[in-house]
């Protein structure tokens, strides 16, 4: 459903991605990880057709992102890093056109909206302009966009930083959601509690490059300090430093 | 042992109840930052001039090298009249008063540049710093005068003109006139700016720079919008709509729509005026065309204002931008010119045809110019806008020296823009 491939990505000399190939598959929910710099955000972004690669290619759901890029955003949800948006709107308004752009019922699509922002506690903040918003109220819009058309793809870069627990909880059961209605979803988090609890399988990058492929059966025992995920991730750095 | 803190409801200051802050009663000391803030102007400096390619430092040089090369001329023939008229001293008051004429611009310029830091200023970054804030606001004026550096080579051309026609010690006084007029002028109206900034922010009991840093990226509007309508209509009516929601609350979009409304209102209004026809018609040209560049500008604050991490995931291709932009500008100026054409009374059906198709190419065109660079440069609105300006003064100006020139400098913008339209796809912005 989502297949990268050869991927490359440089920032001057810097090499930010140096042929990254992995795939997820329908129902899959991967988390990506790797230490502040490894390029997973860069992975994200390139996934979700926001920069261009220098080599290498993504495909969404069998279209080439940037061969057939309307096809593939169809596709495809990406809630974002650092989200940004139109910010004298509201986030309804802001909603409102994300579906009128996808096409969705409009009825229905407006259902979902507040479904959402009810169980992410955004529901009475929904016709408040986006720049009184925080940072987590943010985050949480990027989700609701992201999810809202029900992607057979979902890129989510850190997407539930900032999130408070009880959204955190229902963003994850709509995640888990989306995968069993055959959603791929890529998933790069810092938090590697929630991977460990959320993925089926682990990607983690170093310096631009798969360092390790993880499936829960790999994970392996942890330590009385360290989960078995986060023992296998201080590996993989440790590693990364010997070398 | 622990060390013990103010008792409850009083300050660590032992205050009961008091306010901690008062600048007035306790004035901090900051240590000398001049050369902190010298490396930061050195190192901004360098970024800005390291941020331009080398084709746009050759665009730019040929740019100011053709205006000054305008208004050089536009300022020797006048000027040559006028010296047989009055003589050298005569020259002399005229380049003065030119000169006085270019510091008060270069003062607007600074003036505008300094409104628009005090509102965009990261205030609560530099105040979390151990900053003095009147230090910051010398900063700002550095920054408001960048801009006003424009008027410099357009000054000393217009001074130029004077070679040979004013004595030489006259134009070397001139200019040292101009200097000291450039740097007053810009650090008066960028206070006189500041201080209309500092009266429009709250916090009155604050000292003013203080004030302005703490007031500035204030929410303007925190009133709760409209509920949607929720439609489906794909692509670029999606993102018309869009536009069109966004021009109808307070901002710059809404700005430019209004100034193109206002100056199309005008255009109208012009065919009531007590004067021939074909005067008639001129004047409505002559507001119908800068309507039509406020509406490209309008174009590039939405091309440009879209932000790239919410809207490039979504399925929408260069050709709705494009669009969805250019349909609201033939619609606003295509009902314009069908009522200009209307009330175009004394003129004959074939001149009412050849009005309509003429404002249409040339409006379409200079509207179209907007969008583009907007499109290409996504997301920097400014230097849309500088190109966009610059572009149509040196449209307006091969117009004047050469009839039809205008239109072939206009139409090698839009190729040339219209070229670089596929860049869109890879505007990297996030």
């Amino acid at each position: 459903m989502l297949e990268i491939s050869g991927l490359e990505r440089r920032y001057g000399a810097r090499v930010a991605l140096a042929g990254v190939s992995f795939d997820v598959q329908p129902g899959e929910i991967v988390g990506l990880l790797g230490a502040n710099g490894a390029g997973k955000s860069t992975l994200l972004r390139t996934a979700a057709g926001l920069q261009p690669p220098d080599a290498g290619r993504v495909r969404v759901a069998g279209h080439d992102v940037w061969e057939s890029p309307l096809e593939a955003r169809r596709a495809l949800g990406y809630a974002a890093e650092e989200p940004a948006f139109h910010e004298e709107l509201s986030a309804a308004e802001y909603l409102s056109f994300v579906s009128s752009v996808r096409a969705l019922e409009p009825v229905a699509a407006e259902a979902r909206m507040r479904a959402l922002a009810g169980a992410l506690e955004l529901g009475a903040r929904l016709d408040d302009p986006v720049r009184g918003y925080s940072h987590g109220m943010r985050k949480k819009l990027s989700f609701i966009a992201a999810v809202l058309h029900r992607p057979q793809v979902l890129l989510c870069d850190e997407a539930l930083e900032g999130f408070d627990a009880p959204s955190a909880l229902a963003a994850k059961a709509e995640l888990r959601t989306r995968a069993r209605e055959g959603c791929a979803v890529l998933f790069s988090s810092h938090v590697t509690e929630t991977v460990e609890r959320l993925c089926d399988r682990v990607v983690m990058l170093r310096h631009g490059r798969v360092a390790r492929e993880l499936s829960r059966a790999d994970w392996g025992a942890g330590t009385e300090e360290h989960s078995p995920l986060e023992r296998a991730f201080l590996d993989m750095v440790t590693e990364g430093a010997a070398e | 042992m622990v060390p013990s803190g103010p008792a409850p409801g009083q300050s660590p200051c032992g205050t009961t109840g008091r306010i901690l802050y008062s600048a007035a009663r306790m004035p901090p000391t900051y240590p000398d930052q001049s050369a902190a803030f010298a490396a930061l102007e050195r190192r901004l400096a360098a970024r800005r001039w390291n941020a331009l390619d080398a084709r746009s430092r050759v665009v730019f040089a040929a740019l100011a090298a053709l205006l000054s090369g305008f208004f050089y001329w536009q300022a020797r023939v006048p000027l040559d009249g006028w010296v047989r008229a009055h003589g050298a001293v005569g020259g002399a008051k005229w380049l003065a008063i030119a000169m006085a004429v270019w510091a008060i611009a270069a003062g607007a310029i600074a003036a505008w540049r300094q409104d628009a830091l005090a509102a965009r200023v990261p205030g609560s970054e530099w105040l979390a710093l151990p900053v003095d804030p009147a230090r910051v606001m010398r900063h700002l004026l550095g920054e408001s005068r960048l801009p006003a550096l424009a008027a410099i080579p357009l000054a000393l051309a217009t001074l130029a003109a004077g070679a040979g026609l004013v004595p030489a010690w006259w134009l070397a006084l001139l200019a040292a006139g101009f200097a000291v007029a450039w740097i007053e002028c810009t650090r008066l109206a960028a206070a006189a700016a500041r201080a209309l900034a500092v009266r429009r922010s709250r916090h009155a009991s604050l000292p003013p720079a203080v004030r302005l840093l703490a007031s500035a990226r204030r929410t303007t509007t925190e009133r709760r919008r409209p509920a949607p309508r929720w439609l489906a209509e794909g692509g670029w009516r999606a993102l018309q709509h869009l536009d069109l929601r966004l021009t109808r609350t307070p901002g710059p979009a809404q700005a430019r729509m209004g100034t193109a409304l206002a100056l199309l209102g005008v255009s109208l209004a012009a065919w009531f005026a007590n004067a021939e026809p074909l005067q008639r018609r001129a004047i409505a040209f002559a507001a119908f065309l800068p309507a039509a560049t406020a509406l490209g500008a309008w174009a590039i604050t939405r091309a440009c204002g879209d932000p790239a991490a919410a809207m490039r995931p979504l399925p929408l291709t260069l050709k709705d931008t494009y669009r969805a932009r250019f349909t609201t500008i033939a619609v606003v100026l295509g009902f314009a010119i069908v009522a200009n054409v209307a009330i175009a009374s004394g003129l004959s059906p074939a001149l009412r045809v050849g009005t309509a198709l003429t404002w249409a190419a040339c409006g379409l065109a200079v509207a179209a110019l907007g969008l583009q660079y907007g499109l290409t440069l996504h997301p920097r609105a400014l230097a849309a806008e500088n190109l966009y300006f610059g572009w149509l003064g040196v449209t307006l100006m091969a117009s004047w020296m050469i009839p039809l020139l205008g239109w072939a400098v206009l139409v090698a913008g839009l190729v040339h823009s219209g070229v670089r339209l596929r860049r869109w796809w890879t505007s990297e912005a996030v």
